[in-house]
């Protein structure tokens, strides 16, 4: 227990620690180089473990290098996102910095990133790279960031509740109507301060693939919307719904959770036996449950309607490079060691919950890992067998946008209807500039 | 003589003069030319003139929000804080013996406050799984998420501020001691009650010290960030309940990159607490009674 309360103390301090651990990290290299070349690496981690190999496989580099000077600089995703903005606006950007698809294509388009072709294949051999990944760190047909890890979409399922309230795991092929009836059968068995799934409507990917079982998606390939008003008022009063039938906590019980907190989520605080999220908080959330969790598919279809895999595949944190850096060549020999040499690729990922990228790294992982890699690396395994079409680039602040409008209809403020006139409002206004 | 005492007292003051000119004034000034323009941090800013000061006015509906938020917050908090903090002070001043140490530890709330670390106590605290409703829970009432709640977030977030009335407790306390004795003697004579003595004496001759508090307390008010970003996970929910004006600005400017459109509302904010402390002082002549005058 006291080993949990630890673990969960740490996570819930993650952002200050990850702080604390960047601000007083020296620079790592050796003082007697001659013409010591100076990088700035900013970046946002997952978990102390993510910051911790990192930085060792940093460290390891200027070992190997010493006329190179890393200088980390690594916090949460929360805190980079403005970091990395009002540095950049103050012209100091850094010469490297982990971006997601969205802030890709938002800097992409600035021009404050420089494509990085001319590193591919040679030192940077993609091949046996995530393609699907590689593609999401693509800005219009050049590859602007190298893809660090594997993720994709899952509900994080607590395997022990299901068995507790006498519930079958349903299949992977099941429907948005399948999971409402399981989640209220849940309540029903467990209730009534425990649901069946978190809320959610304020999450991206669930809706996005909401969208495309209706046949649609959240952004097309060419940077528009991809639904129409009534697919979005559907989502919304899906969620609604889902509330109505106690199947996800009210309004004010899920605002706790927050945005991706492990900590703070209700599978972890004993209040819902599912959460709709992403692979790569897989290893967070086991690490705060002594129940067994397993990662399934989100409901890939409706009744009556067409069943097809959805789930894409893509890369939860890349490395790009400033277009301004007069040391691109140091940079990419930094992202070429962390992924391509044996010992830094080793450093870099194993102990630190991320999934490699590369096909190579995965099958070794699977042999090596831990029970959590070795769960999540099998699930992407099988999303991999029917890919779906790539997640599309949209805009930053979508999580907000979707979230203020689902929270809306939760709090009776908004009618679904309304809440998908002001999601849409607010997303074309960003979609124009 | 005279030039030279003059460089030397420049000499001495230029730590603050740079300071004031580049890190303060400098800014404040760039702050007002970029409220003109459409600034997104990466590209120049653009010159449009008004137009975000238009958009604020006539197309934002958050904005809207967050001027009510705040204002509630403000005329909620102020008052109630004022009226703890004196209700206190008077506690503190019936002659006490260690007064030192309870002064201290009244004040130790304002000090923590601000923190970051008070406000994840206060998330604690209130939050569904809090000690609050484990309390209730008792009682058989499945209490709500107070901090998570539209209906109750920014009373939780009232409630956190009044906690924090030290500083104004502190002062009310040294105001309290200004008063001099013999006029409660003679009131007490004239057969003057406690209520009577607190009408007549204790609120007249405290006044100027209840000004300088209202006013300090209501450009305080108008600023709060902390808390609000703490409690909120940043995002001013749920559903903008708890969308403090400063709150926004901050989105607007960091997390939808809109510097002018952030500049502008940061100058209207200047303009709302200008009007609220010129409309505190020109009332301040109907009811703060000086010493000196009449």
């Amino acid at each position: 227990m006291s080993v949990l309360m630890n673990r969960r103390a740490v996570l819930r301090q993650g952002g200050a620690l990850i702080g604390a651990a960047a601000a007083s990290s020296l620079p790592l290299a050796s003082s007697f180089a001659q013409e010591k070349v100076r990088v700035r690496f900013a970046g946002y981690v997952e978990s102390q473990e993510q910051l911790t190999q990192t930085l060792a496989a940093l460290k390891l580099y200027t070992q190997k290098n010493p006329n190179v000077e890393i200088i980390p600089e690594f916090t949460s995703f929360g805190a980079f996102t403005d970091k990395i903005a009002t540095e950049t606006a103050g012209g100091n950007s850094p010469d490297m910095f982990s971006v997601n698809v969205d802030l890709l294509a938002e800097y992409a388009r600035r021009g404050v990133t420089t494509p990085l072709d001319a590193y591919v294949p040679n030192p940077i051999n993609l091949s046996d790279y995530l393609q699907s990944a590689v593609n999401a760190a693509k800005f219009d047909g050049k590859q602007y960031a190298i893809p660090n890890d594997a993720i994709g979409p899952t509900i994080i399922t607590n395997a022990s509740a299901f068995e507790k309230a006498g519930i079958k795991i349903p299949a992977d092929m099941w429907t948005w109507e399948e999971l409402a009836e399981t989640a209220t059968a849940l309540n029903k068995a467990l209730g009534p301060r425990f649901w069946g799934v978190e809320d959610a409507g304020g999450n991206y990917i669930p809706c996005d693939i909401f969208l495309r079982s209706r046949g649609k998606s959240m952004f097309t390939q060419d940077h528009r919307l991809g639904f129409e008003l009534e697919d979005m008022e559907a989502w919304y009063a899906y969620w609604q719904k889902l509330r109505e039938t106690r199947a996800t906590p009210p309004g004010d019980v899920q605002a706790l959770a927050g945005n991706d907190d492990p900590s703070t989520s209700g599978i972890v605080a004993g209040r819902a036996a599912m959460n709709i999220t992403l692979t790569d908080s897989f290893a967070g959330f086991q690490a705060l449950s002594q129940d067994n969790l397993i990662l399934h598919m989100m409901p890939n279809g409706f009744r009556g309607g067409e069943m097809k895999q959805r789930h894409y595949c893509y890369a939860g944190n890349s490395t790009t490079v400033s277009g301004k850096s007069p040391n691109q060549k140091h940079v990419i020999d930094i992202i070429r060691f962390m992924h391509f040499d044996p010992e830094g690729a080793k450093t870099y990922y194993v102990g630190s919950g991320m999934i490699p990228c590369s096909k190579a790294a995965r099958d070794a992982f699977a042999a090596t890992g831990s029970e959590a890699d070795r769960k999540i690396i099998a699930y992407l395994d099988v999303l991999q067998k029917e890919p779906a079409a790539p997640r599309y680039p949209g805009v930053p602040g979508m999580t907000g946008m979707l979230t203020r409008a689902n929270e809306g209809v939760a709090f009776g403020k908004l009618t679904p209807k309304q809440a998908a006139e002001q999601f849409v409002r607010e997303v074309s206004a960003r979609l124009k500039k | 003589m005279d030039a030279n005492n003059n460089v030397a007292a420049f000499l001495f003051l230029s730590p603050w003069l740079i300071g004031m000119i580049c890190l303060t004034l400098g800014p404040i000034l760039a702050s007002f030319y970029l409220s003109l323009t459409s600034y997104d941090m990466f590209s120049a800013p653009q010159w449009i003139g008004f137009d975000n000061y238009i958009k604020m006015a006539f197309e934002d509906s958050r904005y809207y929000q967050s001027l009510k938020v705040t204002f509630s917050y403000v005329f909620l908090s102020v008052p109630l804080k004022l009226a703890f903090a004196l209700g206190i002070a008077m506690l503190l001043n019936r002659g006490l013996r260690g007064l030192g140490f309870y002064r201290s530890v009244f004040y130790l709330p304002s000090l923590l406050g601000g923190s970051v670390a008070v406000a994840i106590m206060w998330r604690q605290v209130f939050s569904y799984d809090g000690i609050i409703n484990q309390v209730l829970l008792k009682f058989g009432i499945d209490g709500p998420s107070w901090i998570t709640s539209t209906d109750y977030a920014l009373y939780t977030l009232v409630a956190l501020a009044i906690w924090q009335f030290g500083s104004p407790m502190v002062i009310f306390l040294a105001g309290l001691k200004q008063i001099p004795q013999d006029i409660y003697d003679a009131a007490e004579v004239d057969g003057a009650g406690p209520i009577r003595k607190f009408v007549s004496i204790t609120i007249p001759m405290l006044t100027p010290i209840i000004f300088f508090n209202f006013v300090m307390q209501i450009i305080g008010a108008f600023q709060a960030f902390t808390p609000a970003y703490i409690i909120s996970g940043g995002k001013g929910g749920p559903a903008d309940a708890t969308l403090f004006y400063t709150l926004y600005l901050y989105e607007q400017a960091f997390t939808n990159f809109q510097m002018g459109y952030a500049s502008a509302m940061a100058w209207v904010l200047v303009g709302i607490i200008g009007t609220a402390t010129a409309a505190s002082f020109l009332s301040a002549r109907y009811w703060v009674h000086y010493g000196d005058e009449r």
